[in-house]
């Protein structure tokens, strides 16, 4: 590929990605790509160690309310949790390519791409949506808040402090995810990326597979096996 | 000011062939086997959820395919396969103290109070903690009484016990 | 090499001569927006002294309570906040980002002969999410107090309190994340930007401590974010998580807590050690001893500091099991740190030492460290620790690592670095003075602690028994010497700023990179992007045959 940026570009500045430069204090482009990367995966962990705690918490709490746990876990939707699972991974899928067509120049598909893992973003959130209220509306609410009457064990409250903290940071995520892939895609309209720049499209991906990362754990253990 | 600076930064600024960053690119067919892999593991676990081999049993097969399903996601569509050891390592390491911090906080929670059981059956005398080894049935001469616990050498705090309830 | 000829007489090149980071642009403005990582060091420092000013007040306020057995100055009520905004201000505003925010990041590029950190503009988001994060503290001040106690345990800080925890919580949870892009920053730059020739093993000791404790920083504080989140949901939703009426379980708080703040506390320490090991070294003219020793105990200390969080919590009620593995594990954690005491002392053994001030305070840091370090064995022993916990042996001990150790070898290191930062020198006479009065009423301070805790005085009582009153009296006297002390020193420093002679490139005669540059260096550090071809402490071959 680089072969091919030296050709179009010739000397000095290329036609691919014009306005990016390497900064002052970086040795060349690869370093800097390097160097974007692992400060993407540092923060990775510390994305992994922040959902650690509520994991910790899911843990510890499942052990001591057991029959809590697995009777307040029936109360949540499988069916939209399922579909929620499939929407994202589709859009990890998608974002996969986007990431391939920037490093292949291919632009325009680099933007339906993204769009489509936007698409696919708002639609987790609208079944979030939807899910939230229908748990809001039956009362099946974290701790203190808990008002549904027809539970025979004792702490579902905490069953579902645990499932609005982690789907609710995990939203969050989404959220901001969406607020990058749309920063990106209009990056992209510009023709900022070519396979001679592509970090920022390589590193909101890196992102956005994390946060898929955390729902596959998240569907199983709170929707499925609670 | 380039004239002066070091022969590695000559590239500074420009798009040369050695410094460029050069992508990996994968094979399309990569992408789309990875994504069919996931949907069907997402089946696998939904499925899986329906077969009862017990709590435990469901829980260890969830979060086996869940786990199966993160290494493809983070190797694959991740690059991590590709990518420099040193990622790796550090995506690795992450899941290691998240095992530690669970795994220890556990250790905590889950045999908590233990010792209550154990006091139970031999109460202790707050006021006269050595009182059981004084009068017990287990002769202790008074002044080799052992320290609280029994584990600490004997003879090394013979002198403090009997001190204790003289001062009271 | 060319330039030697035509530089001045305190080493400055005529292409440079005159100026430097300072001076390259002017005005507010500029320095706002700036990514030059030396000047974020040095608003970085700005602001940690502030810090360090509103938690000393706290601390001087918190003593003078403490006078009399019974009301002094303040009701009950105002001591709580008192010994809070002391504990929280010191901690989260001075100690955490107080050598590797602003040291660190003045200096360790210059180290490795770097231009810059890997990712500057990041770094200036850390400094501004620093700020917010003070602002909230500091809000929480104004609008309430707070008097849970720096450590926000649960249920009092998510139910009973009725001040403004939320806002002061939600200030830390802001700073962690600064501390956070700090950490990630540095490992960054470590590993991309090194110079040529400077390899890992070539690195100055001081870069490794960071290194470390970025480590740390970018593993543990997001778990204080998730603890702090929970609690602050707690209290405003009654999630119930941390709550025993809902079902929850409060000890898991000091968990989570703890989780962060033990490592935390090697945050605190590593930097220092760090900075320790440079000026041992520079001012006794000696390569350092054990180098990999020294460097690989820094790393083992940061892993071995994330398996111990549970000595905070012996009499917390968890489990019996917990207890006795956290307390064996403790004990790993003297075994990284004898590997470095005893390497400092090889390293000064035989040297020319220099008693200048900076070494002054590099061994006052020994000393200190050494009594701090050795009382935590006594702490972290089990059956020892069920009579001392919450006692002031507790509050003697963790100020000797704290303060002794930690802000001790900060103001070694900014001795030590300040004609580099600004400039200028500073009266070595007035700095001694400064050294002498805080090394002796921290002595003074904290000694008597020791006593008094080991004598059942326990920590954080408005009011106390009578017994204790001449001891407290003699550690308040104690605290007003140590404050007089930091005073000279602050004032001998901003004497410097004004009337300081001009310092020279390298004053100390150090080896390390950052005194081959420009005192105080340009904005790119290094006229030419330096070659590194010794070890960090060794010299050229002329100068020692």
């Amino acid at each position: 590929m680089s072969a091919k940026a030296e050709a179009l570009g010739g000397a000095g500045e290329s036609k691919l990605s014009p306005q990016f430069h390497v900064a002052h204090h970086f040795d060349k482009a690869d370093t800097q790509f390097d160097a974007g990367r692992m400060g993407v995966w540092l923060f990775l962990v510390t994305e992994i160690l922040l959902f650690g705690g509520l994991f910790c918490a899911f843990a510890i709490f499942r052990s001591k309310y057991f029959p809590s746990f697995v009777e307040a876990h029936h109360h949540l939707d499988r069916v939209m949790g399922g579909i929620n699972t499939i929407v994202l991974i589709t859009s990890s899928f998608t974002m996969a390519l986007a990431v391939r067509s920037a490093q292949k120049n291919e632009t325009k598909k680099t933007t339906l791409l993204l769009a489509i893992t936007l698409a696919c973003a708002a639609m987790f959130l609208v079944v979030k949506y939807f899910e939230y209220s229908h748990k809001i509306h039956d009362g099946l609410l974290p701790g203190g808040n808990f008002t549904a009457a027809d539970f025979a064990s004792g702490h579902p409250g905490i069953f579902f402090a645990i499932y609005f903290m982690m789907t609710g940071i995990h939203g969050v995520h989404v959220v901001i995810g969406m607020g990058l892939i749309l920063w990106i895609l209009l990056r992209n309209q510009k023709s900022e990326f070519s396979s001679r720049y592509y970090a920022p499209v390589e590193n909101v991906g890196l992102y956005w597979h994390l946060v898929d990362l955390v729902w596959i754990f998240l569907f199983p253990l709170l929707y499925l096996v609670g | 000011m380039s004239t002066s600076h070091a022969e590695h930064d000559h590239e500074h600024g420009h798009g040369s062939t050695n410094g460029d960053h050069v992508p990996h690119v994968l094979p399309f067919k990569v992408y789309i086997g990875t994504f069919a892999t996931l949907l069907f593991l997402t089946v696998v676990t939904v499925a899986a959820s329906y077969v009862n081999i017990g709590h435990t049993g469901n829980l260890i097969v969830a979060l086996l395919i869940a786990t199966i399903k993160a290494s493809v996601v983070a190797l694959i569509f991740m690059h991590l396969k590709w990518d420099h050891k040193f990622h790796g390592i550090i995506f690795v390491s992450a899941l290691l103290f998240l095992a530690v911090f669970i795994g220890i906080t556990m250790s905590d929670t889950e045999f908590r109070g233990e010792a209550e059981a154990i006091e139970a059956k031999n109460p202790v005398d707050l006021k006269d903690p050595f009182k059981a080894q004084r009068t017990g049935d287990i002769a202790i001469p008074k002044e080799i009484a052992p320290a609280a616990g029994g584990s600490a050498a004997p003879a090394a705090g013979s002198a403090a016990p009997a001190a204790v309830p003289a001062k009271h | 090499m060319a330039n030697t000829a035509t530089v001045d007489e305190l080493g400055h090149s005529p292409e440079v001569q005159g100026k430097n980071y300072l001076n390259q642009t002017a005005g507010v403005w500029s320095w706002l927006t700036t990514v030059d990582h030396k000047r974020i060091g040095i608003m970085y420092l700005v602001t940690v002294l502030v810090g360090f000013g509103l938690g000393g007040i706290f601390a001087l306020l918190v003593r003078l309570e403490l006078l009399t057995a019974k009301k002094t100055i303040m009701d009950a009520t105002q001591y709580n906040q008192a010994f809070t905004l002391h504990g929280a201000a010191m901690v989260f505003l001075f100690i955490i980002p107080s050598i590797p925010a602003s040291l660190g990041n003045f200096f360790l590029p210059l180290m490795i002969g770097a231009k810059d950190v890997a990712f500057p503009k990041l770094n200036l988001l850390s400094l501004y999410l620093f700020w917010i994060g003070a602002v909230f503290m500091l809000a929480a001040i104004v609008t309430g107090g707070v008097d849970t106690g720096w450590t926000f345990y649960v249920p009092y800080a998510s139910g009973v309190s009725t001040t403004s925890v939320i806002s002061a919580t939600f200030g830390v949870f802001v700073m962690g994340f600064s501390s956070i892009l700090t950490g990630l920053n540095f490992i960054v730059t470590l590993h991309k930007l090194r110079a040529p020739g400077m390899s890992w093993y070539r690195m100055p000791l001081f870069l490794w401590s960071l290194y470390a404790t970025s480590i740390i920083q970018v593993l543990a504080t997001p778990v204080l974010g998730i603890t702090l989140l929970l609690l602050i949901f707690e209290r405003a939703f009654h999630i119930g998580i941390f709550d025993p009426t809902l079902g929850g379980d409060p000890v898991l708080f000091q968990h989570f807590f703890w989780f962060y703040s033990h490592p935390a506390v090697y945050i605190m320490i590593l930097p220092g050690m760090g900075v320790a090991t440079e000026i041992l070294t520079t001012h006794s003219k000696r390569r350092v001893f054990g180098y990999k020793a020294i460097a690989f105990s820094s790393v083992a200390i940061a892993l071995v500091s994330f398996l111990v969080w549970g000595h905070h919590m012996f009499v917390s009620g968890q489990s019996e099991l917990s207890s006795a593995i956290f307390s064996f594990l403790t004990f790993f954690v003297a075994i990284p740190s004898g590997v470095k005491m005893f390497n400092w002392l090889g390293t000064l053994w035989g040297g020319s030492i220099k008693f200048t001030v900076p070494m002054l305070y590099g061994i006052a840091f020994l000393f200190l460290f050494g009594i701090g370090g050795l009382t935590g064995l006594f702490l972290g022993t089990l059956s020892v620790d069920l009579h001392l916990h919450d006692t002031y042996f507790v509050v003697a001990h963790f100020h000797y690592v704290m303060m002794g150790s930690t802000a001790i070898a900060f103001f070694g290191g900014l001795h030590h670095w300040w004609p580099k930062m600004t400039g200028k020198m500073y009266d070595e006479k007035l700095a001694r003075v400064g050294f002498a009065l805080t090394f002796i009423g921290f002595n003074w301070t904290f000694f008597t602690q020791f006593i008094l805790g080991t004598r059942g005085m326990p920590r954080r009582y408005y009011n106390y028994l009578d017994q204790f009153q001449p001891l407290h009296a003699f550690s308040t006297y104690g605290s007003w010497v140590l404050g007089t002390g930091f005073l000279i020193t602050f004032i001998c420093l901003a004497r410097s700023l004004k009337s300081g002679a001009p310092a020279p490139a390298n004053p100390w005669d150090s080896t390390t990179l950052e005194w081959q540059t420009q005192s105080p260096p340009i904005t790119e550090n290094f006229e030419k992007a330096p070659i590194v071809t010794l070890d960090a402490y060794e010299r050229p071959a002329e100068e020692t045959a």
